[in-house]
Formats: structure tokens, sequence, C-alpha cells
């Protein structure tokens, strides 16, 4: 059997609240296989996006162990996170996060820029081509459509060839037209490069596309399916 | 380095809308030290250039009490084409009918037919000196300058008195080419033919008198060649030196200090700059949170975000204080003619080089050291701060900037010292500055505490407009720091200057009076003071007369070794000393060390010297001082030290020797007399009639004449302080601007609630009054401590707080914060809460 990708063992995470400690994670252990495509979804609150950081990196595990492509998330500090994201993750956010202050063919480039790819500009270029935007290069953020952004946002993930990508709610801020379209440019990039996808949705036709998905319910794992329609069977913490 | 230059350069395409208090406060305080700078270059410049012209030659040997002998007029003649004889004496002119007679007190400059040597002077009732000296009627004529003639009710052609001499008014002095170089005088200027003195019994031996032969020299002359030899041939014969290359080296000191200091208060200013310069780098960074964020988990490591930063930080300043030059030296070149021609002396207004890299040092330095704190903590960004709102930024910076920040201070305290080369006031002044920050910090965070406290407590039921405005204050946001902080350290020093001129007034205009005397006589003749001291000894009206003989000398050597070797600057071996003989001890002399000679000793010479000033020098008992008088060298040996006042006004001598050493030198008598001040001007008639030649200076009046100068300093110093709190006001403008959206929120919530508009403004205002009566109060405690370090420690007078202008510091804040405030309240007092509420979902 092959090492997971992405592997949590009893991680849990706790943050501060105005009226105490929040248990947001209560001990998830999680592994993902190369390839797969892994859905997360539950109720509002229910801590999907706070597993999705931990997996990213983005967050830090209060106990218990991360593990991304072998290596040990838990024990790096903040630069050797962002260093490991570099070329191995790719983040889609709901709100897109694009830097306002830099055209779509910039804001592809960065990941690319910060590896010191010499070509960055160039596989940016076709990033977006890929994407339907090529003629929206030298556009800012403020000057396209959600569903542009969110393009642009999936060009920047992807440019790197990243061996995980990670997206939380990616139609969240889309109508269904461009929600739609946008699904159909996650998988098809996850089919053309090969990454392994964690997705937090709630759209079940998005979880469907899903290999795996995992029910999550006030931090905890409450069940994991091949599809939403099964109830919950295996592993539970 | 060059990824973290692209991604700056593209952050920076945001444009300057959030740097514009940055830019302004930057650009304020450079340009504030940037003009100070400029003009006190542009003066030096002048008095380089116009050296000459004010010196009257280009080169003058001076003489106290004598005009040059026989001999030392052949070694100047022989050494120069032209040459013009000087004298500079004080003197009574006298006008109106007998027995009605006025008189005032006029510095006299006796000069010969070749005067001016260099530069012209200008005149209103005639087109030269020789048609206004002219003689008219039998009489010769005279200069007189204008305040002397408005004083004394003459005109052209009117008659007045020098002694005995009586002249016509030949002319109105408007300008006379070399009167920088005098110094500060009591009187205003009469200008007179030297022959034309001759019958006047004004000037002879023991008179007080300076005589000044000027020399113009061919071009290329080696100036510093003659000096020498100048001071090798009329060595120990007690001359002065000056020539075009330091014309008024007085001048040049005093404008040198006062530049200085002005800079220093503009350090000041750029300090509230700086605080400006931080909070707007805080709110651009807090505005960029998701940017960095998503930065941070594309992959860019923390010194990478910071290096991206601190490059746009680094574009702004050097925009600031470009900026700030451009003003500092646009506005001194665009008046430049009314400036020159407001100042008593040359300056010639230029974009010299020196101050402008002074003031660029200064801001990029300021900028960065204030930049660094919040630029710091940017590093510790989190991108998890893209989920959350809390970005991790809090607490102190990574030790490596810390020691930057220590290290930038350091630099910019070395830079004030080094470029004012006044150590002790710049170091002074950087520890006040920062104390006066770290309290304000800790007033600040005192407020924010108590408002909170306070809005909490059971005090505040029912008072709604109050614990709105206090809850406000306490809340978190940094508006009430940044208000403190920069309207706090403007008011401070505007405090501090307000404590300070209020002492130093009341020590001259209040205190000084009550001690010292109404008249200082001087010139009375050996056979004239036991009749002078009977005409006040028969006077009810007089109190106390006290006389002493007097001559002036040249200290030229202690320990056979050239005095100012051993004394540096002091201002005892600077120009020439008042000096008495005693056989006795004075009444009312106190002796700290040694003894007093014998009544009738007439061995080797002995001198009393003025303690104080002995330990300043670092003399002791035993030590030889030589004094040159009337040309000849005299030396004493030191064998006591007297307690001396100088503060009160009253005779006081720095040195005093035993009568057989002087008495056979000419001389003359000085007196003071303690009179009622309605008999002064009795006095001062009867004086001038019987004994024309005897000179007396009104005390007031010369106190006056010394507050005015003064004040001419306060009013410098007070206008370098407004610009400290212009900078202020736009920080302040700044703050207010920050918080608008959030009060636009606010107001809308509060409107929703049921709460009027008067209601809404009376909170805003009270919020603005309690930030602005804080920042006062602090200010006022400071300035006072400042006033009395600078009263106590440099004037060494007795300090007294000075509470008007304390309230009006107070007053000002609350209404500067107010003004403010209000500013940007209309907006939120005008929202629509649906549309105010819809939007923030």
């Amino acid at each position: 059997m092959t090492d997971p990708v992405l592997a949590l063992s009893e991680a849990r995470l706790t943050l501060a609240g105005n009226a105490g400690p929040v248990e947001i994670l209560r001990g998830i252990t999680l592994n993902v296989a190369r390839g797969e495509t892994l859905g997360l979804i539950g109720p509002s609150g229910s801590g999907k996006s706070s597993l999705l950081m931990l997996l990213g990196g983005l967050e830090r595990a209060t106990s218990g162990r991360v593990t991304a492509l072998g290596q040990d998330l838990t024990a790096m500090d903040e630069d050797a996170l962002a260093r490991f994201r570099r070329g191995n993750m790719g983040v889609v956010f709901q709100s897109f996060h694009l830097i306002p202050t830099m055209t779509a063919l910039e804001n592809v480039a960065v990941p690319l820029e910060l590896m010191g790819a010499a070509d960055a500009f160039a596989r940016a270029a076709a990033e977006l081509d890929a994407v339907g935007l090529g003629a929206r290069k030298d556009h800012y953020p403020a000057q396209m459509s959600g569903g542009e952004q969110q393009r642009v946002a999936l060009a920047r993930a992807a440019v790197p060839r990243p061996a995980i990508l990670l997206a939380d709610e990616p139609t969240g801020n889309l109508d269904g037209v461009n929600g739609t379209a946008i699904m159909e440019l996650l998988f098809g990039l996850r089919d053309r490069h090969g990454a392994t996808l964690v997705l937090v949705t709630h759209a079940p036709e998005l979880a469907d596309r899903c290999d795996r998905v995992i029910r999550l319910r006030d931090g905890m794992v409450e069940g994991e399916t091949g599809s939403i329609a099964r109830p919950a069977a295996g592993m539970q913490a | 380095m060059t990824l973290a230059w692209t991604i700056a350069r593209r952050e920076l395409r945001g444009g300057l809308a959030g740097f514009r208090i940055f830019l302004a406060c930057l650009a304020l305080g450079v340009a504030a030290i940037a003009g100070v700078g400029l003009v006190r270059a542009s003066i030096e410049q002048g008095l380089v250039e116009q050296g000459a012209i004010l010196l009257g030659g280009d080169a003058q040997l001076e003489f106290t009490y004598r005009f040059a002998t026989p001999e030392e007029r052949a070694w100047i003649d022989a050494r120069t084409a032209r040459v013009s004889e000087v004298v500079d004496f004080r003197s009574m002119v006298r006008a109106g009918p007998a027995g009605q007679e006025d008189s005032a007190l006029t510095q006299v400059k006796a000069v010969d037919d070749l005067y001016p040597l260099v530069g012209q002077v200008e005149l209103d009732g005639a087109p030269d000196l020789a048609q206004a000296f002219a003689p008219k009627d039998g009489l010769p004529g005279g200069v007189l300058d204008k305040a002397l003639a408005d004083r004394l009710l003459l005109s052209v052609g009117d008659r007045f008195n020098l002694g005995t001499q009586q002249f016509h008014v030949g002319a109105l002095l408007v300008r006379e080419p070399d009167s920088a170089t005098g110094g500060f005088s009591f009187g205003p200027r009469t200008l007179v033919r030297t022959s034309d003195l001759a019958n006047s019994g004004l000037i002879g031996p023991g008179t007080l008198y300076e005589t000044q032969y000027r020399l113009t020299l061919p071009p290329g002359a080696d100036l510093q060649a003659l000096e020498d030899s100048a001071e090798a041939n009329f060595k120990d014969k007690g001359m002065r030196w000056a020539d075009a290359r330091r014309a008024a080296p007085g001048v040049e000191n005093f404008v040198d200090r006062m530049g200085s200091f002005l800079v220093l208060v503009g350090l000041a200013g750029l300090a509230v700059g700086g605080i400006g310069v931080s909070a707007a780098v805080r709110a651009y960074l807090e505005g960029k949170t998701a940017t960095i964020a998503t930065l941070k988990t594309l992959g860019a490591t923390g010194p990478l975000i910071f290096r991206i930063y601190l490059m746009q930080v680094a574009v702004l300043a050097a925009f600031g204080i470009a900026l700030g030059l451009m003003l500092g030296v646009g506005v001194p070149v665009l008046f430049s003619g009314p400036i020159e021609s407001a100042l008593p002396f040359p300056a010639d207004i230029a974009p010299y080089p020196q101050p402008l890299i002074e003031a660029a040092f200064y801001g990029f330095v300021t900028a960065f050291l204030f930049a660094l704190w919040p630029l710091a903590r940017v590093e510790r960004v989190r991108a998890a701060a893209l989920y959350r709102g809390d970005a991790g930024t809090r607490g102190w910076p990574a030790a490596r900037h810390l020691v930057a920040i220590i290290a930038l201070a350091g630099l910019l305290i070395g830079g004030a010292v080094w470029f004012s080369g006044l150590w002790k006031i710049a170091l002074g002044s950087a520890g006040g500055i920062l104390a006066a920050l770290l309290v304000l910090a800790l007033a600040a965070s005192g407020l924010r505490r108590a408002a909170r406290a306070l809005a909490r407590s059971r005090i505040m039921q029912g008072r709604t407009g109050l614990r709105l405005a206090l809850a406000s204050v306490g809340g978190p946001g940094p508006e009430a720091r940044s208000v403190v902080l920069s309207l706090g350290l403007g008011l401070s020093v505007l405090a501090a200057v307000g404590q300070i001129d209020a002492n130093l007034r009341a020590a001259i205009d209040r205190d000084l009076p009550a001690r010292a005397p109404s008249f200082f006589f001087i010139d009375i003749q050996p056979d004239q003071i036991d009749r002078f001291r009977q005409r006040m000894q028969d006077d009810p009206a007089v109190s106390e007369t006290e006389s002493a003989p007097m001559l002036r000398g040249v200290i030229t050597q202690i320990n056979g070794r050239p005095a100012k070797e051993v004394a540096g600057e002091h201002w005892v071996v600077r120009g020439d000393r008042g000096l008495s003989y005693a056989d006795e001890l004075p009444e009312g002399t106190k002796l700290t060390a040694g003894e007093w000679w014998p009544k009738g000793y007439a061995g080797e010479p002995q001198i009393s010297f003025a303690a104080e000033e002995a330990e300043e020098i670092g003399l002791k008992l035993g030590d030889t001082i030589t004094v040159n008088v009337l040309g000849r060298d005299l030396t004493a040996r030191i064998t006591s030290f007297r307690e001396v006042d100088f503060s009160n006004a009253g005779m006081g001598f720095v040195m005093v020797m035993d009568a057989a050493a002087l008495q056979g030198a000419p001389h003359s008598w000085i007196a003071t007399v303690y009179a009622e001040p309605e008999a002064e001007a009795q006095i001062a008639r009867d004086i001038g009639r019987q004994m024309p030649n005897v000179t007396g200076i009104s005390v007031k009046e010369a106190i006056g004449r010394v507050t005015e100068a003064l004040s001419a300093i306060a009013t410098a110093t007070a206008w370098a302080a407004a610009a400290t709190l212009v900078t202020g006001f736009a920080v302040l403008i700044g703050a207010a601007a920050a918080g608008e959206r959030a009060r636009v929120y606010e107001a809308a919530v509060l409107k929703v609630l049921g709460a009027t508009r008067g209601r809404i403004l009376a909170s805003f205002a009270l919020r603005a009054a309690l930030m602005g009566a804080a920042a006062g109060l602090v200010a006022v405690v400071a300035g006072g401590i400042a006033g009395w370090a600078v009263m106590t420690f440099v004037m060494e007078v007795a300090y007294a707080f000075e509470p008007v202008s304390a309230i009006g510091i107070v007053l000002g804040g609350v209404l500067a914060v107010m003004l403010a405030g209000l500013l940007f309240a209309l907006r939120p007092l005008a929202a629509r809460p649906a549309q105010v509420l819809r939007s923030a979902e």
C-alpha cells in the first residue's frame, strides 16, 4: 500500500474565543490517497474549512499530527510551511483572494515567481489560456466578474502543478452557470495533472463527483461514504 | 531583493490614497527643518560675501580707550593706501529748550572723511555724509538714527547737544553698512565727524571709547599673513584684529546657535510627523492583511513580506521627503526679497546643499524609525487570517527589528548632536522628546483604560451621551493613542516655550527692576565724582548711590600663556572687561578665598577675581593675570576670590586691583543710583546740564531693549513650534479620517436604536474633548518640567509655573481635536441606516 499523500492522526484544533477556548476539531484521523478526490461536507460550523486549513498548513493543529507528502507539517514553523506550499499545494478560496493590485497574469505568476521559475509569465499566460481568460491577462480583479476571478484563482492554484489541490467552497459565491463552469474546470485540472483534490462543498453535485466524502459534525467525523446518499460507516472519531 | 521589489511595485499601483497623511507629516517636518537650515546658510553666506562691507574694510585693528600711537599709525599706513579711523562710544544726546531739555542714550560713531571705506550710508535729508556734516550757522552737522530723532522730537535742521558741543541735524540715518558688527547696543546711532568733537569734552583720557582702524587691501591680499604680522607687532598692546573672513563673529555665533536651536525644535515636529507615519503605515498594513495572508498561502515567507512592504515605505518616504525639500527650498526662495529685507544682516537666499542633506537625513531616519514597528509585525500575519479576523500580529516585533529601531533612534540623536554642534541641548531635547512620547503613550493607555472602566460604571447610567463617548475613547482602534501622542507632543513643545518665555520675562520685567538701580552713570571724571556724590546725597528721593573707579582692559595672558589658550571662549577673555581698583575691601563684599591687601598697599600688583568665573576658567590663588590697559600690559597676582552677582544689574567687576596698581592711569568713574521712579527724570536732567560729558543709562530702558530682543527670539521659537502643531493637526485629521467609516457605522446603528443626530453629535464632540483635554494636560505637565529644567540648569534663574499659557494650551488642545473630529462628523450624521447596514453585510 502506498503512503497516503495527506494524513491526520488524532488532529485537534482549539482556538481562543472571547468566552474561552473553542474546540473546532476534536481528534480527526484521516488518510487521503494519491490522486484521490475527497469531499468534506457538513453543517455550518462543523469544522470543514478548519480541517482544510489544517491539511494545507494554513492552520496549526493544537495536538496530533498532520503530514503531507511525507512531511510532518506540525513540526514546521510559518515560513517552512509557506515554503512547503510552494509548488506542492494549490488553494482555491470561496472569496477568490486575488491580490487587487496585480493583473490576472501577475496573480497567476506569483507562485511561480516565489519558486524562482524563470518562465513564470509564459507559464502563467498558458494557464490563463487554459481557463479561457487569455484575453483578460492584463485586467485587474476589480475589472472582472466573480466567475472570472475564480477562474484566475483556479489558474493560480494549478499553475505550479501541485501534488495537492485544496478548494474551500469554490462555487460558494457564484451563480449556477458560473459555478458549473468552475466545477468543470476544477475537475478538469485534477484529471489533467493527476493532483489529489480535497474539496469543501455544500453542493451535492460536487460531492457526487468525489471519490470519497467525509461528513463532519461538531468537529468530528460523523460518517464517510462513497457518496452522500449512503449513511456513515467505518472511521469515526 | 528583485522579487520583493517586483511585488512592491505592483502593490504601489494601489495609489497613494492611504498615504496622504504619511506624506503630509513627513513633508511638513522636512520642510520646516530644510527652511530653517536654508535661511541660516543664507545668512552665513551673506556674512561671508559681504564681510568687507559689514566690517567697513578688508581688515580692522581696534583699540580700547585710546587712539593708535604715531608708530602704530605708521605701521598701519605702510600696509594700505586707505585707512579710515572710527571712534565708537556711548553718550547722551540732549535737545529741547533750556529747562525743558530731554536726553536720550546714543551710541556715537565719530568718523573721518574716508568713512565708509566700503559700502554706502543711506540717509534721509542729505545726499551724502559730507553734506550732512557740513556746518550751518557755525554749527557742525550730525546724523541721528530715525528712532532717536523721533524720541527727541527732532527733525532735519533742529539742534542737539553732545557733551558741550552743539550740532544741527544734518540728516536722518536710514541704514549704515557696518551696523551688524557693532553688536548689541543700548542706544540708537549718532554719526558725527571726529574733528567736530574736539570741544565736546567727550573723548579724553579715562573716557570709555573704542577706536577702529579700517583698511582696504588690494585683491588677493594675504589676510592671514597680515593678521600674524599685526599680532606680532602689536603684541601686548591690547589690539584686537578682525578681517573680512569673519567680519561679524558675534552675529555668526548667534545665527548659528539660533539656527541649531530652531532645527532641534523642528525635530520635535518631525517626531510628531513620525507618529502620523506610524499610524498611516499601521492602517495601510491592516488593510493589506488579506493580500499578505494570500501571499503567505502562495508561499511567501515572513522576511519576504517584510521586504516587500519596507520597500514601499522607502519609496513613499523618498516621495514625501522630496516634497518637503521642495517646500523647504521653495518658500524661502519665493519670498527671498521680503526675507532678505527684513533681516538685520545680509542673507543670500539660495538652495544650499548642506541644509537639504541634513533635512533629508532626518526625514529618512525618522520615517524608518516610526514605520519599523508596524512593519515588523507584518511578518507575523498568518495565512489563517484569510479565514479569521485575527491576523496574529499582536506582541513585540522580533529581536532583530527591536535592535534596528534602537539603532535608528541612536542614529537620529547622533545626527542631531553632530549637525547642531550643541551636544548638551541636542541630547537634552532628544531625551525630552523621548520622555514626552513615553509619558504620552502611557497617558493614552491610561486614558483608554479609565474611559473603558468609567463607561461601564454605574455613574454613567442615564448619561448616555457621555457613556457613548467614553466607550468610544476606550474601545479598540488606535485613534485615542494617535491623537494624544501627536497633539500632545506638539502642545508640549508650545507649553515649554510658553513657560520659558513667561519665566524669562518675569525675571527681567518683574524681578530685576525690583533689585536693579534706576541709572548707570559712566564717564564721570575724577574731578566730578565728589560733586556727583553730593548731588545724590542731597536728594531725598535717592535711596542709595554706589560708585567705583573704572578702566577697561583686555586680559591678554594667564600665567604667562595667551588668555584664549587657557580660558577658551569664556566671556571674560572675549573683548575688553571693566576693571576697578580699591584700597579697602568695599562694603558688602564677601571673599570666598584668599585675603584682601592691607590699606595703603603698594607692592606687587594684586587682583581680587570673581569667584564663579575663576572656577569656570580654572584659576587658583597665586595665578597671574596680564591685563592690557591703554596699550600697556599690567601683570598682577590673584590673591583673593570674591562673590559677584551680575544678575542684579548693579555694579560688579570681574577684576579689582589694589589702588596703587591703577590709580595713576587715566580713568573715569561709574556710579549706580537707586531712586524713586518719580525723581528719575529730574536726576537725568540735572546731571545732563551740570556734567554734559557724563552718560546716564536708564536701566529700565535697557531692560526694555533686552526684553525686545528676547521677544523676537521667543517669537521665532514659537513659529518653529507652530510647525510642530501644524504637523500634529495633520495627524489629527488623519486619525479622524481613518475613524470616519467606523463612526458612520456607529451612527447608523445608534439611529436604528433611537438616537437623534444631536445626541450623536454631542457624543462625538465629547469624545474629541476628552482626548484633547488628556493631550493638553499631559502637555502642560511636560512643558512645566521642560521649563523648570531650562530655567534651573541653563538660565540659572528661579522657576515659577505660569498658569495662563498652560490653560491656553489645554483649551487649545480641546478645540483642535474637536475641530478635526467635527470636520469628519458630517458624513456619519447624514448616514442613512438602511443603506449603511446593508452594505456592511
